[in-house]
């Protein structure tokens, strides 16, 4: 909201400057900034234009002879209204204006100009301006134009905190001011008159208006405001219509409370009825548009048909024009979370229902209404001829009780009970005392924000400032362990080293998917956003896959060939919300180097690589790669395997579906982990130390040929059962797997290296062969497995 | 000059001129079987013990200086080859040669959450973690933010259809959560990520990343709160920046606090960055309203607490000058890769 300066000046008395002023109010929670006003320049002299010519050589510039006394200049312009004869703002030659902008002496198309003729907005006076400035007539010449304005106003813009709806007024933000200062604040004198109680205004829904007061005022002249009041309003933002009109607006804008004025004459059958609307009911509001309501909303309602939505905006046809002459002034409360709604629903925004949404005053609405009577009658004449008052009874001052010893326990450091009394009194909550160290506060109705103690704690932290609270570091009388969620982060820092390590970089992407993208994908979605702003938002992301693909197209679109990339973060799916781990992989495993090139090794990720990945990082031997029994249906059906924990799959891992990555050349795997199951059931197990053997170990080489149908995770089992039975097999690696024809196109031959080692001996041959006989006989045995020839 | 002198002195000059292939000849000609040394000893069978006893020595010490020099010449002519082939062995060091290991990166913003939690936990926080489904009473109503209340309107929220669930606005709900399933004290933080229905541009995101903290004791006052949180910037900054407490608004803390920094760029003078105030926002806080601790069945009169939200993005824009939040999660690599 716009505030003025000057306007504050005239209800407190302070001395702060416009930026003194916002350090002050926004050390008290309302954030306050400078837009615009105040001298901001240096140099700006009053001189007179002796003689306007046109520019030679453009239509649009005039070169005019300016005279400030004593001295004449030839100054180049571009306003249209600039005339001879006029007094006017000169910038000369070394003036400073807003912006640290230099008057140098500049030629314009060939003209020499010797200072510039300022414009409002070019001295920052205002934030938009037409043409030059042009002062009274009886300006001196030659002074600094500081001194001839008189008090240049300054605006404020401020920001205020939702429970802050007080502060939006001239008299709100001066309280504010006025309590930190210790000073009383002064309204302008408020005349009131008793009169005699009469029955038009019936409120049905008193649930939704607590208070509502009317006035009516007859033979009133609509015309143009005093000078005065246009620029104040002005000043603030409001465009000035009538006197009517800018009555209820200045009075908006000085207490705070919202007015509304009707023509009396369009109000049939003498009664203001104040009502839920029909559903389906229909007004034409002042901004010309015709809404439909329902049976939510408040209605300002004559006998026969609806007035005004209440507390949101006027009717149309029942507003104030040239020819009204009888109004009818409205000064209501109405409930802030109804007049939120339909203000939502209407998509309306007023002035009105922004205060309305924050609360107002039973107390202030009764101010305001007089107010505005007041000025009516001293700018527009007219005669108050009826006025009722419907109040709710429940319309009473808070009372609140506030132990002095809380503030301490709230705050962490005492303050004494008279500076305590004394901040809330200035700030216009009154005080008494029954028992000691314990205050009463009756709190005025505009600060319906403060509701119990607590809240009265905040107004002397915040008066007698957050800054002198002291900074104290924690007792300490507790702590928590300062554990990171146990094996949860444990395993995620794991896994996410282990991936950076391998050179992946780590994304992050919104959680949400398009339908279209997904099906692309074969997933299916679990959550749907009910109110989407865009389809980008449709759904929530049943897998990181989405994601990660949108990742790896993006990049490969910008040439970059190698993609090794990993998400942590929650997906949405039929099982409802986790977190999981999504890596996805293609193209070279090496960046280019000379020496691959060299001896042409250039490996491309497959299958077999993903899985050395993937045991790479996962945390412990405990977990297997074993057959996928239930892919997912993104997968190459016959690229894909489980990850499993103790039996448990955890996960899955493989090639995408050729139709999915269609585009690219090479294949790309995608993994996909559970990283909460894995940490429920994962416990971080401490390996024991195990003796090294002292004994040299024995290494043989065979070949074996097997039958394409057994898997090798068979030969595997078989060699891990003669691993434990014989006790000297200590282990083995797979170094050729081959096919030729020669074997037979049913075939497939593997040869591995055993690695034999006695803990208590040095083994000799015979021991090793007997060993090494009875894993060829198992295989043999088991799985039809014979020694290569 | 006895003889075996001079002929010690003749073998070490040649010794000094010998070559790799020919120095083991100087020593068989002078300590060989038959070497002009060797053949000294056996004249000595006609001389007294005495004499043995002398000449003997005589000719062992000039055996070992024989040798010594032997074997110093042959370090040193092996010394010179080696020197001379690697020499020969240089090669181009220049680093364009050199392998280049694939370099994996985290993402700022796990990065900088990390960065964060690590100092809270070195000041005695746990970590927690929260749900980003949530119900309108965890979100809002158990936060003391009623229905049709405009703090409602900051926070524009995404539902989900056909339930009455959101996704959470704030990580705040994660604060009815540990209160209802674990009693005082508390300590702890809970990073995460947080959705509001608002259009994606430069300094907007329909999701984003808050650290949310919560501290609930019968003791904890505004003015640990502030002790906490200074600490936490000092050490977040690696400096004593200047700080400011504000008074701010929040419906689930009271007293409300909003801290600044003395804006890092300008000096506190103002400019772009800090929109002209000379301050940069950093973090909202306050004390728990006692209607939260009353929606979770906490005594307010026995337990106090503070509770404080700070925005992830925010800080690490602003640490590694990233001017558009729309780059965190466009997630190029050659952003990536910068990090």
């Amino acid at each position: 909201m716009k505030i003025s300066y000057n306007w504050l000046r005239d209800i407190v008395d302070f001395d702060l400057s416009p930026q003194e002023l916002c350090h002050t109010l926004t050390s008290l929670g309302v954030e306050t900034s400078v837009i615009s006003g105040g001298v901001q320049w240096k140099g700006v002299i009053t001189a007179k234009v002796v003689d306007r010519q046109k520019h030679p050589n453009a239509d649009k510039l005039s070169i005019c002879r300016v005279n400030d006394g004593n001295k004449e200049y030839e100054i180049v312009c571009g306003a249209k209204n600039v005339e001879a004869g006029q007094i006017i703002p000169l910038a000369v030659l070394g003036a400073v204006l807003p912006g640290d902008f230099v008057i140098k002496p500049a030629k314009i198309r060939g003209v020499a100009s010797e200072g510039m003729i300022c414009s409002e907005q070019e001295l920052g006076l205002k934030a938009e301006s037409d043409g030059i400035m042009v002062l009274g007539e009886d300006t001196p010449l030659g002074k600094n134009l500081e001194d001839v304005l008189g008090e240049a106003d300054t605006i404020l813009e401020i920001e205020i905190t939702t429970n802050r709806g007080d502060c939006l007024s001239h008299w709100g933000v001066a309280r504010e001011i006025a309590a930190k200062l210790q000073k009383i604040p002064n309204l302008p004198i408020i005349k009131n008159v008793k009169f005699s109680e009469s029955n038009v205004i019936e409120i049905k829904d008193k649930d939704l208006c607590t208070r509502y007061i009317g006035c009516q005022i007859k033979g009133v002249k609509i015309g143009p405001s005093p000078k005065w009041m246009a620029d104040r309003l002005e000043s603030c933002g409001i465009k000035s219509i009538n006197n009517i009109v800018d009555i209820t607006n200045y009075v908006l804008l000085e207490l705070g409370h919202p007015l509304h004025a009707f023509d009396s004459s369009t109000i049939s059958g003498g009664k203001i009825i104040v009502r839920r609307a029909n559903q389906g009911e229909k007004i034409t509001t002042l901004d010309g548009k015709t809404h439909e309501l329902t049976s939510n909303m408040l209605l300002i309602a004559d006998a026969s048909k609806p007035l005004a939505v209440a507390g949101v905006i006027g009717g149309e046809f029942s507003s104030i024009n040239e020819t009204t002459t009888d109004i009818f002034l409205e000064s209501a409360v109405f409930n802030p979370g109804n007049i939120r709604k339909t203000a939502r629903t209407l998509n309306i925004s007023t002035d009105a229902s922004y205060r309305y949404e924050r609360g107002t005053s039973w107390e202030v609405a009764e101010m305001a209404s007089w107010r505005a009577v007041n000025l009516i009658a001293e700018l527009a004449g007219g005669r108050l001829e009826l006025r009722e008052d419907v109040n709710s009874p429940d319309n009473k001052k808070v009372i609140i009780q506030l132990r002095v010893e809380r503030v301490a326990k709230i705050l962490g450091y005492e303050i004494d009970e008279k500076t305590i009394a004394n901040i809330l009194r200035f700030l216009g909550i009154e005080i008494s005392t029954k028992v000691e160290k314990v205050l009463i506060a009756e709190v005025p109705s505009y600060r319906n924000d403060i509701k119990e103690e607590i809240d009265l704690i905040e107004e002397i932290a915040r008066v007698n400032g957050y800054e002198n609270i002291p900074v104290v570091k924690e007792s300490n009388s507790f702590a928590g362990a300062g554990k990171q969620n146990l094996s949860s982060n444990k395993i995620i820092k794991n896994i996410s080293s282990g991936l950076v390590g391998l050179g992946f970089c780590e994304v992050m992407n919104y959680s949400f998917a398009e339908i279209k993208d997904l099906d692309k994908l074969f997933l299916n979605y679990s959550y749907k956003i009910a109110n989407p702003i865009s389809k980008e938002n449709e759904v929530l992301r049943p897998s990181l896959l989405v994601g990660l693909m949108k990742n790896f197209n993006f990049n490969s679109g910008q040439g970059t060939n190698d993609i090794k990339i990993f998400e942590i973060g929650r997906i949405f799916d039929a099982k409802g919300e986790r977190k999981v781990l999504g890596i996805l992989m293609s193209g070279t495993v090496w960046q280019t180097w000379w020496k691959w090139e060299e001896n042409k090794i250039n490996p491309v990720f497959d299958f077999y690589f993903a899985g050395g990945v993937i045991n790479r990082i996962l945390p412990s031997n405990e977990f297997t790669i074993s057959e996928n029994r239930s892919p997912e249906k993104y997968y190459h059906p016959g690229k894909t395997a489980a990850i499993v924990y103790r039996g448990k799959p955890v996960g899955q891992f493989g090639v995408l579906r050729p139709d999915i990555t269609e585009n690219t050349q090479n294949e790309v795997i995608y993994a996909e982990m559970d990283i909460e199951s894995i940490e429920s059931e994962y416990k971080i197990k401490v390996n024991t130390y195990e003796h090294v053997a002292k004994f040299p170990s024995v290494k043989r080489d065979i070949s074996v040929v097997s039958s394409k149908e057994v898997k090798f995770d068979k030969i595997e089992k078989v060699i891990k059962q003669v691993m434990k039975t014989g006790g000297i097999l200590k282990d083995f690696n797979l170094f050729s797997v081959y096919e030729s024809e020669k074997l037979g196109s049913d075939k497939i031959s593997y040869s591995f290296r055993l690695f034999y080692r006695h803990n208590d001996k040095t083994l000799n041959d015979a021991e090793v062969n007997a060993d090494m006989q009875s894993l060829l006989n198992k295989l043999d045995g088991d799985l039809g497995i014979k020694l290569r020839s | 000059m006895n003889r075996i002198d001079s002929i010690l002195k003749e073998a070490l000059d040649k010794v000094k001129t010998a070559e790799l292939d020919t120095i083991e000849n100087i020593r068989i000609e002078y300590l060989g079987k038959k070497g002009k040394i060797t053949e000294i000893l056996k004249t000595l069978s006609s001389l007294s013990i005495e004499e043995k006893k002398q000449i003997g020595s005589e000719i062992n010490a000039a055996k070992d200086a024989l040798n010594d020099a032997v074997e110093s010449k042959k370090k040193e002519i092996t010394n010179k080859l080696l020197e001379e082939k690697m020499k020969n062995e240089k090669i181009d060091v220049s680093s364009a040669f050199s392998f280049t290991f694939p370099k994996g990166h985290y993402h700022i913003i796990s990065r900088t959450i990390e960065e964060m939690s690590d100092i809270f936990v070195s000041l005695g926080f746990d970590v927690s973690q929260g749900r980003e489904i949530e119900t309108d009473w965890y979100n809002f109503e158990a936060l003391n933010i009623p229905k049709d209340h405009p703090a409602r309107d900051t926070q524009d929220t995404f539902y989900l259809e056909n339930s009455s669930n959101l996704l959470r606005t704030h990580t705040s709900p994660a604060q009815i959560h540990i209160m209802e399933e674990s009693k005082p004290p508390i300590k702890v933080i809970v990073p995460g990520r947080v959705y509001r229905n608002e259009a994606t541009d430069a300094t907007h995101s329909a999701i984003f990343h808050q650290i949310e903290g919560l501290v609930v004791g019968e003791k904890v006052t505004f003015a640990e709160l502030k002790g906490t949180l200074s600490l936490f910037i000092h050490r977040l900054f690696g400096q004593e920046l200047d700080l400011r407490f504000r008074p701010s608004h929040f419906q689930f803390t009271e007293p409300s606090a909003e801290v600044d920094i003395k804006c890092v760029l300008c000096g506190g003078k103002g400019c772009r960055v800090c929109k002209g105030s000379g301050w940069l926002e950093m973090l909202g806080c306050g004390m728990v309203h006692p209607n939260v601790f009353r929606a979770v069945k906490y005594d307010p009169e026995k337990y106090t607490g503070y509770a404080f939200g700070l925005g992830v993005e925010r800080f690490a824009m602003f640490k590694y000058g990233i001017d558009d939040m729309r780059v965190l999660y466009e997630n190029d690599l050659r952003v990536l890769r910068q990090f």
